[in-house]
């Protein structure tokens, strides 16, 4: 079974059918990337179910009803689209948003470099040169 | 004759290993202290491949300059808690730490294996050996005490590292103390929770730095070799790293002449170690730290979106 991501939402929401459960339970058993993906969807879950209900202010109830237009038809349709969207736009985000400014291997050379000049070892054979001779201009 | 017999009881009963690293201490201490100028080699066989560099030093007071003469004039100071590199009077990079200074268990014995002939000075020969193996060969000239050769060992035997001096002169270079130093001074702290553990693959961490922007280093050594590893919130880049996979875990790898550079992502953020402990102990070490996992679509998309 290669890593099956599909399975473990599907066993979140309890929608896996005939014996994909006990399949999936055993494969989690020897899969570490799974296990922590399962570990990471659910405690995603935990933390939205955890948030506040939040009241609307009673004076806001009657002016907030008089807006509402009742829709009878095509909810599922228009929830799911909505949802879709929301789903689009952080994919789309994650692929066009630079990756965080990263560290420079410099910056750590050197604090690295600085501690070791403190070590009673510290001698020609200690000092580190990084970059000799790759220095790009 | 009964004053003698005192000495000898009290002789015997003197630690073996307070007596090696007494010896050791001794020994890089008077290198430390000594005032020259050289011009070293240093060849290094790594897994991929062979590093080199050619360095003119002057060390004096206990500060090292090293110039290199591969890459024109970037130059690296180092001395009491300092470090900068800079190029063309630029400072690239520079660091400054202030220490506890915990002794370092002794882990290794050091034997005298003779005299010799260096560069047309006379020379003492030293091996430090770890556990039966020899991980160290270690020449001092005997008249300033300046540690003028240092190769390193694998377990196996196979050479490492090799730093020669190829010229010296005993004259003091009269270095006075860095002053490029304008970053601010990283003190010890263990007022944090870190996942770094305090003895890795034998190796103690001696202490701990935290800064303002959440770096957080501890600093590692056997009493010869060291390694410092770093936790970060975000990646570590590592330009032209070869892959290389420990247990389940993937890593980026860098040699440079004398250094050992890896980088790897955890489920919190990003680790590096860095360090000039031979390669065979590299595998040891890395298991023994929070492991190279990936991170995760669902933090990928959050450190994409919010870093």
């Amino acid at each position: 079974m290669t890593h099956p991501s599909e399975l473990i939402s599907a066993y979140l929401d309890g929608e896996l059918i005939g014996d994909e459960t006990s399949k999936l339970l055993s494969h989690l058993a020897t899969c570490g990337r799974c296990s922590a993906d399962l570990e990471e969807l659910q405690s995603v879950r935990t933390a939205v179910r955890s948030l506040p209900v939040l009241e609307l202010p009673p004076g806001l109830v009657p002016e907030a009803d008089a807006f509402v237009v009742p829709i009878h038809r095509n909810r599922g349709v228009w929830v799911g689209a909505a949802a879709a969207a929301v789903a689009l736009i952080i994919a789309i985000a994650s692929i066009v948003t630079p990756p965080p400014a990263s560290i420079s291997v410099d910056d750590l050379t050197s604090r690295f470099g600085a501690r070791a000049s403190l070590d009673p070892a510290f001698s020609p054979a200690k000092v580190v040169v990084p970059v000799l001779g790759e220095l790009s201009e | 004759m009964k004053r003698l017999a005192s000495l000898v009881v009290v002789f015997t009963l003197m630690p073996a290993s307070a007596a090696w690293a007494t010896e050791l201490d001794e020994l890089l201490e008077q290198s430390r202290e000594a005032a020259y100028t050289a011009e070293q080699i240093i060849s290094c066989s790594t897994p991929d491949g062979v590093r080199y560099a050619i360095v003119k030093i002057a060390q004096s007071n206990g500060e090292i300059r090293m110039t290199s003469t591969v890459a024109g004039d970037v130059q690296v100071s180092s001395g009491d808690g300092g470090w900068t590199l800079s190029r063309q009077g630029g400072v690239i990079s520079s660091a400054l730490v202030d220490s506890e200074m915990e002794p370092v268990e002794p882990l290794y014995v050091v034997e005298d294996t003779g005299n010799t002939n260096f560069l047309g000075r006379d020379a003492m020969v030293h091996q430090l050996i770890r556990d039966g193996v020899l991980r160290a060969e270690l020449v001092f000239d005997d008249e300033t005490g300046a540690l003028v050769a240092a190769t390193t060992f694998t377990a196996n035997g196979d050479t490492y590292c090799e730093r020669r001096f190829v010229s010296f002169d005993s004259a003091d270079p009269g270095l006075e103390s860095n002053d490029l130093h304008e970053t601010d001074e990283l003190q010890p702290s263990s007022e944090f929770e870190t996942l770094l553990p305090e003895s890795v693959a034998g190796f103690d961490r001696l202490d701990l730095y935290e800064d303002e922007v959440g770096f957080r280093f501890a600093y590692y050594s056997d009493g010869f070799f060291s390694f410092a590893v770093f936790e970060t919130p975000t990646t570590v880049d590592l330009p032209d790293a070869k892959t290389v996979q420990f247990g389940e875990g993937a890593y980026q790898r860098s040699f440079t002449a004398g250094q050992a550079t890896y980088v790897w992502e955890t489920r919190s953020g990003g680790m590096a170690l860095l360090g000039d402990l031979p390669p065979d102990l590299h595998e040891a070490v890395l298991a023994t730290l929070p492991p190279s996992r990936d991170p995760g679509i669902l933090r990928r998309i959050w450190r994409s979106l919010f870093g």
